[in-house]
């Protein structure tokens, strides 16, 4: 079991980690926009909250980028119709994603947290650090599966256009590239429905040490059924296609 | 103890799939003992991948039951002990062919060595290199050495030596022989005639979804003892009308069940032949005459 998981994790990375065209742009780009966006609000004493918004906007970008393009890659290729005939849980390629996925969500907010603090000049006690990773980590099981249901509904050539046309616009609506307060009124009302300004609010929490906000958790929670609901759907329709 | 069904590598019984309105499979029963091979035939689209991935076990059948050494197809039991080549398309070119062995090695209980693997499929100068860039009989090698890695009891050949060059075609019949003497079991789909009659001892053929031929091969060409006489006639002469020659691009060819005759009757009437040959039909042709008696 654990031979076999570390087997397709091994897989899993190497084939990912020898296409720096991919993870480089991808675990990099929040760091890069934090600089040129983030990092000019240090000034004004809303330099903890850019770093948790673009902290927040690496977990997303993870999520969307590395599985939704993955998955959609994956579903297509007969590679991994013959990975079925081997011995072994199906779930464990899926394990081995999720392990990668955080792998990499690690490595893109570690990469803004080191740019908040060279570029922005932030820093936050240790406390508000780990409260920020608890942050990250509850937006990475949505994040993964909205990720997951894109990469299971579109085809591979699909999945990175769609991914920018949902995720772009998501992390403005949410709020992650400028704060809440300067959008538009009219956006405003939309924002507070967008999963991205739902984790944002939960970051910006744990940056004030206040409680989880139940309104945005649910937020969340309903994201996170409706990507679940909609991968299991669309997973079960591909099943079919290659397997019924 | 052991009962006749745990034995058998293959038992299939009755497997029945269809697509929406399409039956692709109409009810096919497929045996197949350790130390046998069958070749799997048939024509473009007549049914082999829908039989072959229900006999892997990834895909159900719609109705009927296939069981390998006893084991439900596609169970953690039946995975354990078959190999299958993976397709060309979609590789993981990031990957050495050495670190995809090792994958598919880690899922089984008793791997072979990749080294062994590499010699088997002359795989050696390959090891190390990434995939991408491969020609697409160095690909093919890699996919047949995956076959063979978790010392298997049955494995799947899907069209193994399609893109290989002779030489490396002639080193994987050995591989198989060997496999097959040694009491491995094994079901082959291929185009080439020569490679089928090579390796297998027996052959099920498949057409719009139904088995239309099964059988040993001594058995098959038992069924049909043809022999085909190629001639050639001086220019402007022609074959008397008895012989039912056609002219082919190697001048004029007969079939008959009795050749002995049919040579005395053409010595007797003084016919003009040259460079005679006799010899029993093809495979290939002995199919088809059996096929086409079939139909009539």
């Amino acid at each position: 079991m654990i031979r076999i998981l570390k087997s397709e994790l091994g897989l899993t990375l190497r084939i990912l980690f020898r296409q720096p065209g991919f993870w480089v742009p991808t675990v990099l780009f929040p760091a890069m926009l934090y600089s040129f966006f983030g990092a000019s609000m240090a000034s004004g004493g809303q330099g903890a909250y850019a770093m948790a918004s673009f902290a927040v906007y690496a977990v997303v970008g993870v999520g969307f980028y590395q599985f939704g393009v993955t998955v959609a890659q994956d579903r297509e290729n007969p590679f991994t119709v013959w990975q079925r005939t081997l011995p072994g849980n199906a779930a464990m390629p899926w394990v081995a994603r999720v392990v990668a996925s955080l792998i990499f969500v690690m490595v893109a907010v570690g990469l803004v947290l080191i740019a908040a603090w060279l570029i922005g000049g932030v820093t936050v006690s240790a406390p508000a650090y780990t409260r920020l990773a608890g942050a990250c980590a509850m937006a990475a099981v949505p994040a993964t599966l909205m990720g997951t249901a894109l990469g299971s509904v579109a085809s591979s050539r699909a999945a990175v256009p769609l991914a920018n046309l949902i995720f772009l616009p998501l992390s403005y609506l949410g709020g992650l590239w400028v704060p809440p307060i300067a959008l538009p009124s009219g956006i405003n009302a939309l924002s507070v429905w967008t999963p991205t300004r739902a984790m944002g609010e939960i970051a910006w929490a744990a940056m004030d040490g206040r409680a989880i906000p139940t309104r945005f958790l649910a937020v969340v929670l309903g994201w996170a059924l409706l990507s679940g609901a909609i991968t299991w759907l669309a997973q079960r329709r591909n099943a079919r296609a290659l397997f019924g | 103890m052991a009962n006749k069904s745990t034995e058998q590598a293959i038992r299939a019984r009755g497997l029945v799939k269809t697509f929406g309105a399409v039956r692709a499979v109409a009810g096919v029963d497929l045996d197949l003992d350790a130390g046998q091979a069958v070749g799997l035939l048939g024509p473009n689209g007549a049914g082999k991948s829908t039989m072959l991935s229900m006999l892997m076990g990834l895909r159900p059948p719609n109705a009927g039951q296939v069981t390998i050494f006893g084991h439900a197809a596609g169970s953690p039991a039946a995975r354990a002990v078959i190999g299958a080549t993976p397709q060309s398309a979609g590789f993981p070119e990031q990957l050495t062919p050495r670190e995809l062995l090792a994958y598919a090695a880690a899922h089984h209980a008793t791997p072979r060595p990749s080294n062994d693997l590499a010699e088997a499929f002359g795989m050696g100068a390959l090891m190390d290199r990434r995939m991408a860039g491969f020609s697409g009989g160095e690909v093919r090698r890699v996919a047949l050495a995956l076959a063979f890695v978790g010392t298997p009891r049955l494995v799947f050949l899907d069209e193994p030596t399609t893109g290989l060059d002779s030489a490396a075609q002639e080193g994987f019949r050995t591989v198989a022989h060997e496999y097959v003497r040694q009491g491995g079991a094994m079901v082959l789909t291929s185009h080439h005639w020569d490679e089928i009659e090579a390796i297998c001892d027996r052959i099920t053929m498949i057409d719009k979804g139904e088995r239309v031929l099964d059988g040993g091969l001594d058995a098959i060409r038992a069924r049909t003892r043809v022999n085909r006489l190629s001639f050639a006639l001086p220019q402007g002469r022609t074959p008397p009308d008895w012989l039912r020659a056609t002219q082919g691009p190697d001048g004029w060819q007969a079939e008959t069940t009795d050749s002995d005759a049919l040579l005395r009757r053409m010595a007797a009437e003084n016919v003009p032949f040259q460079a005679l040959t006799i010899r029993p039909l093809d495979l290939k042709d002995v199919i088809a005459r059996i096929r086409k008696e079939a139909t009539q």
